[in-house]
């Protein structure tokens, strides 16, 4: 009885624990080293529930080095990535950071959400550095809560909600709505609100804010409640991710609810494209970072080349592109600047619109925040597979 | 709320947490060892099928088949390396021993496959639904149903009649006695994983139809289920872990239909207050097992 007990403890314990839990280490990564260089620090999570998204930014960081030295580097000189495992835990994450800094890093690439990269950025101020996370979305992440070196590349939250709002509403007609949120991490929990914030504003109507929490794996009761609403809505909006996205959309679709299903950044996942197949991927709708094809990047076939001759498969998934991107600007701002001193870069970094893969990019100054102005890249699945829809800019953005 | 439809889905997700309960109560019985990578075996079959399905030519049932085995083999490999080296140390050795395993395999896949969901194919009936009237049910939960009972039965059959299966019995009552009848321990330890490992692999075909992908960390959900239907069924025997896994599913659904939108988020709270309950109050679980020795190596 107690033994069983103490291994109800123990279990639920671990179930905290173990996901941060993984391989280490320490590895040098693109970028020959000789003589004097200048160190970009990633501090990303290569292991963990933060690395899906993570992994593959470090790879386009990898490649972004090497297209550098080909070109001669930053300010002449050569440029040399050091990543360490920030295991997918907030603590480590600042710790390798910190690291990073006291190996010469001259900017810190944090990771990709503001729970995890948050502690990444807060070192790189604490040393005078400039951080930018790749696909930070929150409104948190910029220079009011984590000083006026900090940026994230990515979109906020406030612009990812607006731009499927407005979409649904002006273009399709859509004039009602079920919204599904995942209350598991604070990404889909604002995304969800934005979304709703803007969709209202334009005139739509919300028929009900449902909860899903990721780990349940069952919408059982998402799909009763739906099904027994009095009119049917126009759409459903999900803001959750993967691995559940898949298990909720598809359940959804087994069980005959046929409205389009819209969301987040986080539906761009060749996984969920292939899990839902051509018999159930048709009708999603998403924006997002970027997109796979020359359409939304003239100079992308080029790129792609570079990456399969580098990784030995052609790129599997848009979240290599703010990877790549996030050493591209930073070594343009370095450039600018004409130094790599923290903050010479951040002001050239506020003051420059920068043309990247994943879209043009505007931020404001450290004042209002470092709120980005960026277009988001509109998709929509058909039959398993992605079709660009085109950039786009909402008419206006909710306050964060 | 209680219709066709409801009974059906609660009965097939009933079964499937039953297989999944039963998996690890097997080990249990034996070895009085949680086996905390029995949810890898899970994820290594989903995995499995994700890399067999990278070939079309290949028919569904060849992938599922090759898929279970692959998941008992991985059972069985991890006995061999991992448990047996420990079996005759302490509880807690054998303890963190599964807690590696665990550890080591998701970090294998995620290193050699990648970190994100990978997508695993399905055969076509698995995504087909099945109208009865009002109620629209996959056909998947039906299938699971039927192939929980031809387990069950199977099962049963195996335990009862065979060699095997009474030496595994006899060794979840007493081992040691067991031993000096002269049945091999290794012997009968070895066909317990391989016996959990194959209800892993079955488990893991319906756990990942529902989803149709895969990743690293997609046992830990699986594990926490069968843990906790197991103590509410009871851990000291099979019948017991199918009534859990039969309990935990009617008691999730209901859960599910009965609370508000507001607090579904607490449903997972609302069954960790149930086995609270039971570990105070009923903690041999529902169905009381026979008398049960101390675990010995």
């Amino acid at each position: 009885m107690k033994r069983l007990a103490g291994l109800l403890v123990i279990v639920l314990m671990l179930a905290l624990v173990v996901p941060g839990c993984g391989t280490t280490d320490e590895e040098p990564t693109g970028g020959e080293v000789s003589g004097e260089e200048i160190i970009i620090g990633a501090a990303l999570c290569q292991t963990g529930i933060q690395a899906p998204l993570d992994e593959p930014a470090l790879r386009g960081a990898q490649l972004a080095v090497d297209d550098l030295n080909a070109a001669g580097g930053i300010l002449g000189k050569k440029v040399k990535l050091v990543a360490m495992d920030g295991k997918s835990d907030p603590v480590t994450v600042g710790n390798v950071a910190k690291q990073l800094v006291e190996q010469g890093a001259a900017a810190i690439i944090a990771p990709s959400d503001f729970d995890f990269g948050g502690p990444a950025s807060r070192e790189a101020q604490n040393a005078g550095l400039v951080g930018i996370s790749p696909c930070a979305s929150s409104p948190l992440y910029g220079s009011a809560a984590l000083g006026d070196k900090q940026f994230t590349m990515s979109m906020w939250n406030t612009t990812m909600g607006a731009v499927t709002a407005e979409y649904a509403y002006n273009e399709k007609g859509w004039r009602t709505v079920y919204v599904i949120t995942d209350d598991f991490i604070d990404y889909t929990k604002s995304l969800s609100r934005y979304f709703i914030i803007h969709f209202e504003s334009l005139g739509g109507e919300v028929f009900f804010e449902d909860t899903y929490t990721q780990g349940q794996a069952d919408v059982s009761a998402q799909l009763a409640r739906i099904k027994a609403l009095p009119e049917q809505p126009d759409f459903i909006y999900i803001s959750s991710y993967m691995p559940d996205l898949a298990l909720m959309i598809r359940t959804l679709r087994e069980s005959g609810v046929t409205q389009p299903v819209v969301g987040g950044d986080a539906y761009d996942d060749p996984g969920l494209f292939e899990a839902l197949g051509e018999q159930y991927g048709s009708d999603v709708y998403f924006d997002t970072h970027g997109f796979l094809s020359d359409e939304a990047n003239p100079e992308y076939s080029g790129w792609a080349e570079r990456y399969e001759a580098k990784f030995g498969d052609a790129p599997d998934a848009v979240w290599i592109m703010p990877g790549y991107d996030v050493v591209m600007l930073l070594a343009e701002a370095m450039e600018i600047a004409g130094t790599t001193d923290g903050a010479e870069v951040a002001k050239a970094m506020e003051e420059n619109t920068f043309e990247l893969f994943t879209g043009t990019l505007e931020w404001s100054d450290a004042a209002s925040g470092h709120e980005p102005n960026k277009a988001a890249a509109m998709v929509e699945l058909v039959g398993g597979v992605p079709n660009f829809l085109g950039w786009v800019i909402p008419d206006s953005i909710p306050a964060p | 709320m209680i219709d066709l439809e409801f009974i059906i889905n609660t009965v097939s997700l009933g079964s499937l947490y039953a297989l999944l309960s039963l998996g690890l109560v097997f080990v249990y019985g034996i070895l009085k060892l949680v086996n905390f990578a029995y949810g890898e075996y899970i994820m290594v079959a989903g995995y499995a099928m994700h890399v067999i399905g990278q070939n079309r030519g290949i028919p569904w049932y060849v992938t599922m088949a090759v898929a279970v085995l692959f998941a008992a083999v991985v059972s069985y490999g991890t006995e061999l390396v991992a448990f047996r080296p420990v079996r005759t140390k302490s509880l807690t050795a054998m303890l963190v021993t599964s807690f590696a395993v665990s550890v080591f395999l998701q970090n294998v896949v995620l290193i050699t496959i990648s970190p994100r969901a990978r997508a695993v194919p399905l055969p076509a009936f698995f995504s087909q639904t099945l109208t009865l009237g009002t109620a629209t049910i996959p056909v998947r939960n039906l299938v699971i149903i039927g192939t929980t009972i031809v387990l069950l039965i199977g099962l049963t059959f195996v335990m009862k009649r065979t060699v095997l299966g009474i030496a595994m019995r006899a060794a979840a009552d007493k081992f040691t006695t067991t031993r000096l009848m002269g049945v091999p321990a290794n012997l009968v330890i070895s066909a317990t994983f391989i016996i959990s490992g194959l209800l892993a692999g079955v488990v893991a075909i319906f756990w990942v139809g529902r989803s149709a992908s895969v990743d690293p960390l997609i046992g830990a959900a699986p594990l926490l289920i069968a843990f906790i239907a197991t103590v509410m069924g009871g851990m000291h025997s099979q019948i017991g872990a199918v009534i859990g896994g039969f309990v935990y599913g009617l008691l999730f659904n209901i859960l599910s239909i009965m609370l508000p939108a507001t607090m579904i988020s607490y449903r997972d709270a609302f069954m960790f207050v149930i086995v609270i309950l039971f570990l105070l109050f009923r903690p041999e679980g529902i169905w009381r097992g026979g008398y049960t020795e101390e675990r010995v190596g």
